[in-house]
């Protein structure tokens, strides 16, 4: 996905070029960046500020505890012995810890610390892809001689999920989870004159407050990639116009080089996963073949070979052939 | 228990806002049992062979076995102390003296909150306003002419009936008991032992009374005592029966159960009347004499020829304040006199029987028992503690109420009743009393304000000069009457400063008697000591109210009583510097008795190691339940190792931060309409409020069964339930008790119980039958009775508790389910301001639709713009402006309302130096701009697009009410119906329906909505068969078949038309075109 890249964005903005104008870490928990995107024409800043701003805060992902196994508690609004917070304050502690994720897997880590001392986010034993942003943020204090062990779920998400009661078992408890490593952005849209004074400009001017475990650039490059993805389907939609004239698929690829291969793979493999066999309006034998075998998409279908198709019991060559020609008239494809 | 009633004399130290409360008791412990005891008198038998008698003074009370902390948490427990008496018994011709300590009973305790913790609930007893016991004086005009033609006198009495005597314009002089028939005064004078001769002597205006004499002499002849008291008996009680007994017995009778139990006057009373009519009768004297009917008489005729003043009803001085002290000390006296009667009927029964009685035979510990639970359980004064926050429970405890047993009555009270006073201004506050039905009724005691010990209130005041104002050693306490006749400056010292000229003269705005002027000041004599202190504890926090008008500061004052306590407190940015006080009197939060060393902490316990030596182990409340469901829990803020000074804080409760009262949260709040959703108040919020658990809060619901014996054997409990499906069972351990931990829902099963049917009807049951003859099993014989997640009842078990009550020999069992549920706030929930501006959320929206600050922030809640000019509640504006400020600069302010009297637009310009300064400082140059102060341009979040015009915003303490839709949304398909007239139940508790009335038909009918009417008035109505048919054949799918017969609902609308002159029939034509008519 590396060729993936910003000057693909506005085919129409041309020459704009973007910056970091100020970059600050102002805390462990809090980065600021101001970015300038420059020039645009007229209108475009705001449609890009208010897609990128309404991404940022929406669209990117984060890593955040979601659950937590203590030992022998029956319910979280129970206090421990020789600790100061109930398991409840602990839940919430917890909540509020900062992590950065390589993977998207649910991860498990582990609290076991022995008192008495401060507990902070520094004594997570985490798993190698994951690390603690601010190693100083509390989470309990242990005061007298007792260990504390807790179990910790990882995952990585995006928006926020409140708490999932009913997955409560001894000593599982969920905590709601904020994901969202975006504390703020704010754009501001300025007006330019270029050289020759005669078309007005538009300069957009982006601000952008993380907490940490991204930094504002990563999170534009993200937003940026989701606000395309969600584009996708249009896209998708100039592909199929092209198709009924019955031309060939990577021709009308080329007429997007914008766009990669692998994307448009991907797309096409959502798309796929979304078409039923019933398009391909096959004989009613054919069809119930394919459906006794469990194939009931496009993209079912594709992960047979055609010899595959015909090495299968009580299936014709003549049925065979049929759905190889459907695919091809329907879809431009070929079974592998 | 310790009481501390040491008085600050120096400083003007706001009293403890709890001592009203435990001042009253503490004299009651103190007095008032030392009195009743002392009161207790000597009981002789028949035979006066044998004496007993109570040594009252010696008496002494047991320090209860139960911690005050752990009262609250043993479901079942009364928080009392045992009282003991020694006795002594004679037997006088032996001359045998036993002498004993009795135990006579159970003196209920209270904690050092200022409460009373009753079986295991927390109840306070409100103080009562009632008249003053005395003698008032008004007059009555004619209609017509306007002139004055009776004097009337009420002789209000302490315990009884109250007096009234007229003077009428024909100078006749009458008297009535208890607003009954006159009857002439003559006819009491003489009934109360009086002569002709003694009147006339005694009376003042002889002329007058001799008239009436003459005139009275002329119609009846009453000449006789004896014939006036039985004339009397006649007049009042209607017939005299007993002719024959002699008139002495009646007329001692009579002194006996009229005069004295009707009319006893108190201490309080006979002072007052000694005063009016000025009197020096003895002050023990607490009955009604002639001797004060007689000068009575003479004030009337002395007010006629206009002499003398009237009185005031409604006047402050003319009303005093029943406290605890008075209502347990009448209870006591009853008590006794219970005691004492069960004392000599045994005393009489044993000596008849010839034995000896005993000193532990002869006294119980029944009657005090029974009298103080009776007293607590049913006295409209003792309340269940409001204890949604710890704000509520301070001001429950300092409201005074009109209402009760010998007080007003909520339909009849005049207007004039419910209304401000100036009397009442620095002792009761003007602003804080209920809404509807009991305005004015249930008011609230201002801060500083006290209660003397004749029970009358007063305020606290500055003398100015040195000297001798009162007669009473009292220096800075004025008390109603005394006040009246000095000037009281009500404006700040600031007013007179020293540098000002000398000669010039200074002016001040002065309360005089009720009105207010403006008076040089050099005339003044006191002066208040705080603005605040009009007000009550309810009002004070709210900052700058002054601007507010005053019924919108009484509902904000009311609202914040029922502010849920959230899950993260915060206290307010802006405030007015009482907090403080208000959470450390509450007791929610705990205080170091003495400096120490902080020795241990955790969630449970802090132990204080001493500076003098020794420990102080102090329990913290974690996740216990309040009397209104809402979550008491308390934090520790203090770390280990640390060292405290004496009343420094060492944990917080719920809705308390650093010792400050926290039950709301400073919000980021526009006022802006956005598209219509805060039409009407409503509110809308951002999301942020949910996940960030801003308006989170803990509620905790307490569900109780009792398994006990039946007729039948007794109830038992197992998980063992039979035609229950299993799913609902599957948290129940093997006693069927639900498994603290679990999550429960609607319909689960958390206490599974068996109730053993009765023997002959479980036999009726056909499948009980079958299987007795094919297994032997008899498993109809019990009935389940369990007990049920209850609709919106689903959340976590936190503790299940068992309990068998000590005092029943009956076996008995309570089991009680404590279910805790975490509510984030939804659409439908109340929020408010502290200013009255209250709404209910209406939507909710993400962060990034919501519309956004210069700086890129969401705002958090938008409120609607109309919702303040026709309100009038400015205060919120300036609030949430130096909230901005506030928020901004990480400052919070405590500002005492009414600066304006220092300067003009003196808030308005703090307001904005403040703004202006977070502006600077912060380099947010927009957050005050000249050309729109306090208003900043906004951006919608959906389009970029800046809204047209600036916008105020700000930082608002918002409260989340106890009012949320959860407690209160129900939808009923079906459901139980009333036994008598079978239509649908009402409320929420009972899965009651929506009541189609009257109207709603009509409204039907008017609309020609044929389907839903005949729907509304066949089968859904009271139609038996047809609504439990309708189930089977929605449940099987099948169509709904019309039912045949017609319920009432239906004929009565068949009779409402025929009123129209529109006559229904139902015919049915058969073969032979023969037309049957159905009845209708």
């Amino acid at each position: 996905m590396n060729d993936l890249d910003l000057n693909l964005v506005p085919p129409t903005a041309g020459s704009a070029y973007w910056r970091c104008v100020e970059s600050k870490v102002e805390s462990e928990r809090l980065f600021y960046s101001r970015f300038i995107l420059s020039p645009l024409k007229v209108g475009q800043a705001n449609t890009i500020g208010l897609v990128m701003r309404r991404a940022l805060l929406g669209e990117i992902k984060g890593t955040c505890i979601t659950c937590a196994k203590f030992e022998n508690i029956t319910h979280e609004y129970s206090t421990m012995d020789g600790i100061q917070e109930s398991v409840h304050d602990i839940l919430i502690n917890s909540k509020e810890i900062v992590l950065k994720s390589k993977s998207s897997e649910a991860q498990k880590a582990f609290i076991s610390i022995v008192g008495p001392r401060r507990v902070t986010a520094q004594d997570i034993e985490l798993p190698t892809s994951v690390e603690v942003i601010d190693p100083m943020q509390h989470i309990a204090t242990i005061t007298k001689k007792v260990k504390l062990n807790i179990e910790l779920k990882i995952e990585k998400d995006s928006g926020y999920r409140r708490q999932n009661i009913v997955e409560y078992k001894d000593g599982n408890f969920t905590v709601d989870a904020v994901f969202t490593p975006i504390r703020s952005v704010n754009y501001s849209i300025h007006c330019f004159e270029s050289h020759d004074k005669s078309i007005m400009k538009e300069m957009l001017l982006y601000e952008i407050w993380s907490n940490g475990s991204i930094t504002p650039e990563e999170a534009i490059y993200e937003a940026s990639r989701s606000s395309i993805n969600l584009f996708l389907p249009f896209l998708q939609a100039e592909k199929e116009k092209e198709d009924f004239k019955g031309e060939d698929i990577h021709e009308s690829n080329a007429l997007h080089p914008s766009v990669s291969i692998v994307v448009d793979q991907m797309a096409k493999k959502v798309t796929f996963q979304h078409i039923f066999i019933e398009q391909l309006e096959l004989s009613p034998k054919a069809y119930n073949f394919l459906k006794k075998i469990n194939v009931h998409t496009i993209s079912d279908l594709l992960d047979y070979s055609q010899d595959d198709l015909m090495k299968m019991k009580n299936f014709g060559k003549k049925s065979v052939e049929q759905i190889l020609e459907a695919l091809q008239k329907r879809f431009g494809m070929r079974l592998q | 228990m310790k009481i501390d009633l040491e008085q600050n004399e120096d400083i003007y130290v706001l009293p403890d806002f709890r001592k009203i409360q435990l001042e009253a008791f503490h004299r009651f412990i103190n007095q008032g049992i030392m009195e009743e005891l002392d009161n207790f008198p000597k009981i002789e038998d028949t035979d006066q062979e044998f004496e007993f008698q109570l040594f009252g003074e010696k008496y002494y009370l047991l320090e209860p076995s139960v911690k005050e902390g752990d009262s609250l948490y043993e479901s079942i427990i009364t928080n009392s102390c045992k009282l003991y008496v020694p006795a002594r018994l004679t037997q006088r011709k032996k001359g045998k003296v036993k002498e004993q300590t009795v135990f006579i009973g159970n003196i209920p305790l209270m904690s050092s909150q200022g409460t009373f913790v009753i079986n295991g609930i927390a109840r306070v007893i409100i103080n009562q306003m009632l008249r003053s016991p005395g003698i008032y004086y008004k007059s009555e005009k004619d209609p017509d002419s306007g002139e004055i033609t009776t004097y009337t006198a009420t002789i209000i009495s302490n315990w009884g009936e109250r007096l009234q005597l007229e003077l009428d314009a024909n100078n006749r002089i009458w008297f009535r008991i208890d607003k009954k028939h006159k009857v002439s005064i003559l006819l009491l004078l003489l009934a109360m032992g009086l002569n002709e001769e003694k009147i006339l002597d005694t009376v003042h205006y002889p002329e007058v009374m001799s008239d009436i004499i003459r005139e009275a002499k002329d119609e009846e002849n009453i000449e006789w005592k004896e014939n006036a008291v039985s004339e009397l008996y006649e007049q009042i009680f209607g017939t005299t029966d007993e002719e024959d007994v002699e008139s002495y017995d009646i007329f001692e009778e009579l002194k006996k159960e009229f005069f004295e139990p009707k009319f006893e006057l108190g201490r309080i009373g006979r002072f007052n009347i000694n005063k009016k009519l000025n009197l020096n009768v003895p002050k023990d004297e607490i009955f009604l004499l002639p001797k004060d009917v007689l000068a009575a008489i003479d004030y009337s005729i002395k007010l006629r020829i206009g002499v003398g003043t009237f009185d005031d009803v409604d006047h402050l001085k003319n009303k005093r304040i029943r406290s605890v002290a008075d209502f347990l000390q009448n209870r006591f006296k009853l008590a006794l006199e219970r005691l004492g009667d069960l004392v000599h009927r045994r005393i009489n029964r044993l000596t008849r029987r010839k034995r000896v009685p005993t000193i532990g035979s002869l006294v119980t510990s029944d009657p005090l028992l029974k009298t103080f639970k009776e007293f607590f359980g049913s006295y409209p004064l003792s309340q269940f503690l409001d204890q949604t926050n710890p704000l509520t429970q301070v001001i429950h405890k300092r409201r005074f109420s009109s209402l009760g047993p010998g007080g007003l009555t909520k339909r009849i009270a005049s207007i004039k009743a419910r209304d401000i006073h100036p009397s009442i201004y620095g002792r009761i506050c003007p602003i804080e009393t209920s809404e509807g039905m009991n305005a004015g009724l249930i008011s609230s005691m201002a801060i500083y304000a006290s209660i003397d010990h004749w029970g009358f209130l007063q305020s606290t005041l500055h003398k100015e000069y040195d000297e001798v104002l009162f007669e009473e050693q009292n220096q800075d306490m004025a008390d109603v009457s005394a006040e009246e006749y000095f000037r009281i400056a009500t404006e700040a010292c600031l007013a007179v400063s020293p540098e000002e000229d000398e000669n010039k003269e200074i002016f001040t705005v002065a309360q005089l008697q009720q009105e207010f002027l403006t008076t040089s000041w050099d005339r003044i004599k006191l002066r208040i000591i705080s603005p605040l202190q009009y007000f009550s504890v309810g009002v004070c926090p709210i900052p700058s109210f002054e601007h507010n008008d005053a019924n919108r500061a009484l509902m904000g004052s009311n609202m914040q009583r029922q502010a849920v306590p959230l899950f993260e407190p915060e206290r307010c940015i802006v405030g007015t510097g009482l907090e403080g006080q208000a959470a450390s009197d509450s007791g929610s939060v705990v205080i170091a008795e003495q400096g120490g060393k902080v020795d241990y902490v955790d969630g449970k316990e802090i132990t204080l190691l001493v500076n003098g030596g020794g420990t102080i182990n102090t329990k913290l409340i974690t996740y216990q339940r309040s009397n209104n469901n809402t979550c008491m829990h308390q934090k520790p803020r203090v770390n280990l190792g640390e060292y405290l000074k004496e009343g420094q804080i060492l944990a917080d409760g719920a809705a308390t931060e650093g010792g400050e009262p926290a039950s709301g949260k400073n919000i980021l709040v526009a006022y802006m309409p956005w598209e219509g959703y805060n039409f009407e108040d409503a509110v809308l919020i951002n999301e942020c409020l949910i996940y960030e658990n801003v308006f989170t809060s803990i509620h905790i619901e307490k569900y109780e069964v009792e398994a006990r014996i039946t007729l039948n054997g007794p109830e038992i409990l197992t998980r063992e339930i039979p035609h229950l499906d299993d799913y609902f069972l599957r948290h129940l351990d093997e006693n069927g008790l639900v498994l603290p931990g679990s999550w429960v829902e609607t319909g689960d099963v958390i206490v599974g119980k068996l109730t053993p049917r009765d023997p002959e009807e479980s036999l009726k049951i056909p499948e009980g039958n079958l299987l007795q003859a094919i297994f032997g099993i008899d498993i109809t014989a019990t009935r389940e009775t369990c007990l049920k997640v209850p609709p919106g009842g689903k959340g976590q078990v936190i503790d299940v508790r068992s309990v068998y009550p000590e005092d029943d020999n009956q076996y008995r069992n309570f089991i009680y389910v404590y279910i805790l549920q975490k509510r984030e706030i939804k659409v439908g929930d109340k929020v408010a301001g502290r200013h009255g501006n209250k709404g209910i959320i209406s939507k909710i929206l993400p962060r990034e639709d919501m519309p956004y600050l210069q700086d890129g922030t969401p705002i958090e809640m938008i409120l609607s713009p109309l919702g303040v000019p026709s309100r009038m509640n400015v205060g919120q504006i300036f609030e949430c402006l130096l909230g901005l400020a506030g928020g901004f600069l990480k400052r919070h302010y405590r500002v005492i309302p009414f600066d304006e009297r220092y300067e003009r637009e003196a808030s308005r310009k703090l307001v904005f130096s403040e703004l202006n300064k977070a502006g600077e400082q912060t380099t947010n140059p927009w957050l005050f701009e000249l050309d729109n102060p306090g208003k900043s341009l906004l951006i919608d979040g959906r389009t970029g697009e800046i809204f047209q015009q600036p916008i105020t915003i700000g930082k608002a303490y918002m409260l989340k009410l106890i009012h949320q839709v959860d407690d209160k949304i129900h939808a009923r398909s079906s459901g139980p119906y009333s036994l008598v007239t079978q239509q649908p139940l009402k409320g929420r508790s009972r899965m009651g329906g929506q009541r189609v009335g009257e109207m709603e038909v009509w409204a039907l009918e008017g609309f020609g909505a044929s389907y839903i009417l005949q729907e509304m008035l066949t089968i859904k109505s009271d139609h038996i068969q047809a609504r439990q048919k309708i189930i089977n054949n929605i449940v099987a799918g099948e169509p709904v078949d019309k039912p045949e017969t017609t319920p009432e609902s239906f004929r009565l609308l068949a009779r409402e038309l025929r009123c129209l002159a529109l006559n229904l029939d139902h015919a049915v034509v058969k073969k032979d075109l023969i037309i049957d008519y159905k009845e209708l």
